[in-house]
């Protein structure tokens, strides 16, 4: 769209390489200059767009500079943000370092924070169902419950109970599994309460984690045979999660 | 405490007035103190000319101008009381309408008028910051506790064209003391003329400023080019609300110690003058430390300087430090060992007593410069760690004996195809593991020696092994898992310090994302992510005794922290920049810490308090090294020198001149006889620790006045310089048995 003028771009960039002499910064890869560029061409953008809407906003005609120290004050606290000034730092220290230093236990094993300023708890959970078989030609799957899905991927450590009593983590590849999704409002603690409606809520999941495999969503709106289906699946899975 | 906006300014000033006994700085509240009452230590609030009838009606000026503010952020109820208490007729409020004409209009005399209702609100509101997206970003001064700094903003002192005649005339009287007094007054020069230029800025003369700093930044010492070329982007108001460490500059006081003669010089010289608008900048901004005795020499006073704050005052570096080691713990050595079984292959008869620990103190009694045992509480010796305590105590057995003579070999682990991206290193203490941190914010660690890096079984597999057996520390390690090297991800930014735990099961590291995070050498994961520097961490380091760790960044602060507690312990705060190095001594009693502001300062654990400021770098401090015996730090900075401080004293030892560019890396050998240095100009330095040290012993101490004489005897102190092929050194490390371990990435 917005693209600089062949002229023009050839004066910024002078400007930005004076910038650099002047600030005493001999050394710098080239590409250092067009980052610098891309930088002001964003920064410059998005103050012009905001001032547009405060312009407009306050029933003006033409931008003005109010508009435009209004809109950079805005920036300022969003994007570039500063440490926080030197007299509040020694006043938090300062109560900070009043308490004493806490005795240390002895004989307590690897000395980590609570568990949930860990990041040691599983962000999933897995489960292996036994079918009872009413209709003919269902195997048994796996299911893969996912819970409240981080950004952030975790590998399963030693913590991870109901992976060990499931025995080997079973492979999921090739096989067809349903993915039950409870309401997205969920802890990372494996052993929860049951999930209580079989709705599909907003859960954003990872497509990553799940895999290139054929993924079939039970929901109670799909159909009326499937939402029978996984309503009686639904309570199976109660009942199998209730003896895990 | 937040910085709550449009919160209760009266408390908030109130609470600023009753920190400054604990803070280095002064916030110079000149406005508040008309509010208050409070007696403002040196120049009367408001600095500027006679102010005798100014009393009343800058009180009323101020008042209203608070009430204002209290106004804009509809608080009614205070604006209620505090009318009803002030006495104030209802209709003051409006016609002291917000005047955003420029304080201090020139040529006014004094200060008064720059504090007028309209222009306070004017600084305290005016929304516009800095247009330029250049270095510095900063919050505008919304934030309640800037308040005060911004009423303690920069008054008029007089007509801003004359302050070219001010200065100049200083400079003249300078030139015409005598030459012994002229090297402790040249001292001045440099934050007066900042104090200057900032406050014609501050005041929206824009060209006189521009004048003055032509005429005048030349005279300045060289090794304030760099704050003086930052300063020389400044050239209007908005600039200056950007930039945190000159607001930090601004109301901390620039220390200068000068002898009572040439102060007294000084002093007469400017009293006697009728406008005597550098005699009140000098009451202002800058604190003089007097001592009686001899001046200074300019070489002395040039080892000293270069801070951002001046130097330090006698009384920071007066507190006891108890910088002896803790006493090690006696343990037993085995009878059985394997060493002594592969040399009695004959058969020989082996000698059954049990060896004592000759490594501890052999003495009973305590060193009275060592912190008690129980000063700081520190985890109990498991039996692994009593184990690896017996392994370092054969080791050093085995040690080489460094000297001028016997110089270590070094071996250099340069990392490939790295294109610039390593930021950090460690090694573990038995040199058997590195860890590098990166610009693509992973962290890898490597194994040195040829047993590879396994990870702990899964918990199905553990439960199938027999728990009884003697190798069952073998039996945990998952041999499918066997690899050379092992990548950590979980960070979001470059990686900006590592360190590993003393035990080899831990290895911290922090990053640009402000997260400090722990990781487990045995599953190789991430355990647990410290949230609270909220900026770039810089530096990070675990305690000698593990628990306890130390991080510094970017928000001006070191943090201690315990690994089981999601809260620093302790913050030490104090620098005026950035801190990028943070040390614990070998007894884990106290913590080193260097930062761009060019100083070290050196904070007690058990209290947070600082107990020692070190000045005299002239560029950031990038590396700190505690000697083995505790008694002396080195550090190294941009300037490329070494400095060498005594804690006990609090003064500086030696310099070590050589290095022609940044010193990145600094360390001791195991004993402490010799210094390694390395650097960015591809070198590594060996100095003769022991003869800079030993040659202070015998020295008389003039530690009442602080003056050190330091000898020119680099030279001498450097034992051999050794070029790598284009790799600059980030890390030193001396084995146990007093091998150096370089490393770096090549550049090519």
């Amino acid at each position: 769209m917005n693209v600089f003028h062949g002229a023009v771009l050839g004066t910024v960039l002078q400007v930005m390489i004076q910038i650099l002499k002047d600030m005493g910064i001999t050394e710098y890869e080239p590409r250092v200059i067009n980052q610098m560029l891309e930088f002001t061409y964003r920064y410059v953008t998005t103050i012009i767009e905001d001032a547009k809407i405060y312009a407009t906003h306050a029933k003006k005609s033409t931008v003005d500079a109010d508009d435009i120290k209004l809109a950079i004050q805005c920036r300022m606290d969003q994007s570039f943000t500063s440490p926080p000034p030197r007299d509040f730092l020694l006043e938090v220290a300062r109560q900070k370092n009043q308490t004493p230093l806490p005795l240390i236990k002895p004989y307590c094993g690897p000395r980590l924070p609570p568990d949930r300023y860990c990041l040691t708890a599983p962000n999933y959970r897995l489960k292996s169902i036994q079918k009872k078989v009413s209709s003919a030609g269902r195997i048994s799957v796996p299911r893969l419950s996912v819970g409240a899905v981080s950004s952030r991927p975790t590998t399963p450590t030693l913590g991870t109970p109901s992976a060990a009593k499931a025995g080997a983590p079973v492979s999921l590849t090739g096989q067809r599994f349903t993915v039950q999704i409870p309401p997205s409002s969920q802890t990372t603690v494996s052993k929860s309460t049951t999930p209580s409606t079989p709705a599909v809520s907003n859960v954003l999941i990872n497509p990553s984690l799940i895999g290139s495999k054929n993924i079939l969503i039970t929901t109670n709106m799909v159909s009326q045979s499937a939402a029978t289906d996984s309503l009686k699946r639904k309570h199976e899975d109660d009942d199998d999660y209730d003896t895990l | 405490m937040a910085a709550v906006q449009g919160g209760m300014v009266d408390e908030k000033e109130e609470v600023d007035i009753k920190t400054e006994p604990q803070s280095d700085g002064f916030v110079n509240t000149n406005a508040t103190d008309g509010r208050q009452l409070s007696p403002s230590p040196g120049s009367s609030s408001s600095a500027g000319s006679s102010k005798t009838a100014a009393g009343a009606p800058e009180d009323q000026q101020t008042l209203l101008a608070v009430l204002q503010f209290l106004r804009k952020n509809k608080l009614t109820e205070s604006v209620e009381i505090l009318r009803r208490e002030a006495g104030l007729p209802e209709d003051a409020l409006d016609s002291k309408g917000v005047d955003c004409g420029a304080p201090g209009s020139g040529g006014s005399a004094g200060g008064v008028d720059g504090l007028d209702a309209g222009s306070l609100l004017s600084r305290v509101t005016v929304s516009s910051s800095a247009g330029t997206p250049a270095p510095t970003k900063a919050a505008v001064a919304d934030d309640q506790p800037d308040v005060s700094v911004v009423l303690s903003a920069y008054s008029q002192q007089g007509d801003p064209a004359l302050y070219k005649v001010y200065y100049s005339d200083l400079k003249k009287f300078i030139e015409s003391v005598l030459d012994c007094h002229r090297a402790e007054l040249s001292q001045v020069f440099y934050p007066l003329f900042v104090h200057m230029y900032l406050e014609l800025v501050y005041n929206n003369h824009e060209s006189e400023a521009k004048a003055f700093f032509q005429k005048f930044s030349g005279d300045q010492e060289c090794y304030y080019e760099d704050d003086l070329r930052v300063l020389s982007s400044l050239t209007k108001k908005e600039h200056m609300r950007g930039n945190e460490t000159l607001l930090d500059f601004r109301t901390s006081k620039f220390v200068l110690r000068i002898s009572r003669d040439s102060y007294q010089l000084l002093k007469r010289h400017l009293q006697e003058r009728q406008n005597n608008q550098i005699w009140n900048i000098i009451q202002e901004h800058l604190y003089i430390d007097i001592f009686d005795g001899m001046p200074r020499s300019k070489s002395q006073i040039d080892a000293m300087s270069g801070s951002l704050a001046g130097e330090a005052k006698r009384e920071a570096n007066k507190a006891k430090v108890y910088y002896g080691l803790l006493k090690e713990p006696e343990i037993e050595l085995p009878l059985d060992d394997e060493d002594e079984e592969a040399e009695n292959e004959e058969g020989k008869p082996k000698k059954k007593k049990p060896k004592k620990d000759s490594m501890g103190s052999k003495s009973k009694k305590q060193d009275p410069n060592a912190p008690s045992q129980n000063r700081i509480p520190l985890p109990e010796l498991k039996d692994s760690d009593k184990l690896d305590k017996i392994m370092y105590m054969k080791e050093a057995t085995k040690r080489i004996r460094l000297g001028p003579e016997n110089l270590p070999s070094i071996c250099f682990y340069t990392f490939l195809n790295a294109y610039q991206g390593l930021t950090a290193v460690d090694f573990t203490d038995d040199s058997s593991l590195i860890a590098g941190g990166f610009a693509d914010s992973t962290v890898r660690v490597w194994s040195v020696t040829p047993k590879k890096l396994r990870k702990v079984k899964s918990a199905a597999d553990l439960n199938l092994i027999d728990k009884e057996s003697d190798d069952v520390l073998e039996r945990i390690m998952d041999e499918k898992t066997a690899s050379e090297s092992k990548v950590l991800y979980g960070h979001s930014g470059p990686v900006y310090g590592i360190s590993f735990s003393p035990d080899r099961n831990y290895l911290l590291s922090s990053s640009e994302d402000g997260t400090v995070r722990l990781w487990s050498l045995l599953t190789f994961t991430c355990l647990v992510g410290y949230k609270g520097h909220n900026y770039p961490v810089w530096d990070t380091q675990f305690s000698p005794y593990g628990y306890y760790f130390v991080s510094g960044g970017h928000d001006r602060v070191a943090r201690l922290w315990a690994t089981d507690h999601y809260q620093p312990l302790r913050i030490f705060a104090g620098h005026l920049a950035d801190v990028t190095c943070t040390r614990f001594h070998p007894n884990s009693n106290y913590v080193a810490t260097g930062s761009s502001d060019r100083t070290i300062r050196l904070w007690d654990v058990l209290t947070g308090n600082c107990v020692r400021i070190f000045t005299g770098h002239k560029g950031p401090i990038h590396t700190l090294a505690f000697s083995p015996n505790g008694k002396f730090l080195a550090s190294g900075a941009t300037d490329g020198r070494v400095l060498l401080w005594d804690i006990g004293h609090g003064l500086m030892v030696s310099e070590l001149k050589g290095h022609t560019d940044t010193i990145y890396a600094l360390r001791f050998s195991r004993d402490g006889e010799i210094l390694a240095s390395g650097s960015m100009d591809n070198t590594v330095r060996l100095w003769n620790a022991a003869k800079a040290f030993d040659d202070l012993e015998t020295d008389d101490f003039t530690a009442a006045t602080g003056h050190i004489h330091l000898q020119d005897n680099s030279p001498e102190l450097l034992l051999g310089t050794y070029m790598s092929k284009s790799t600059p050194v980030i890390h030193l490390h001396f084995t146990r048995r007093n091998l150096l371990l370089a490393a770096g990435s090549y550049a090519a």
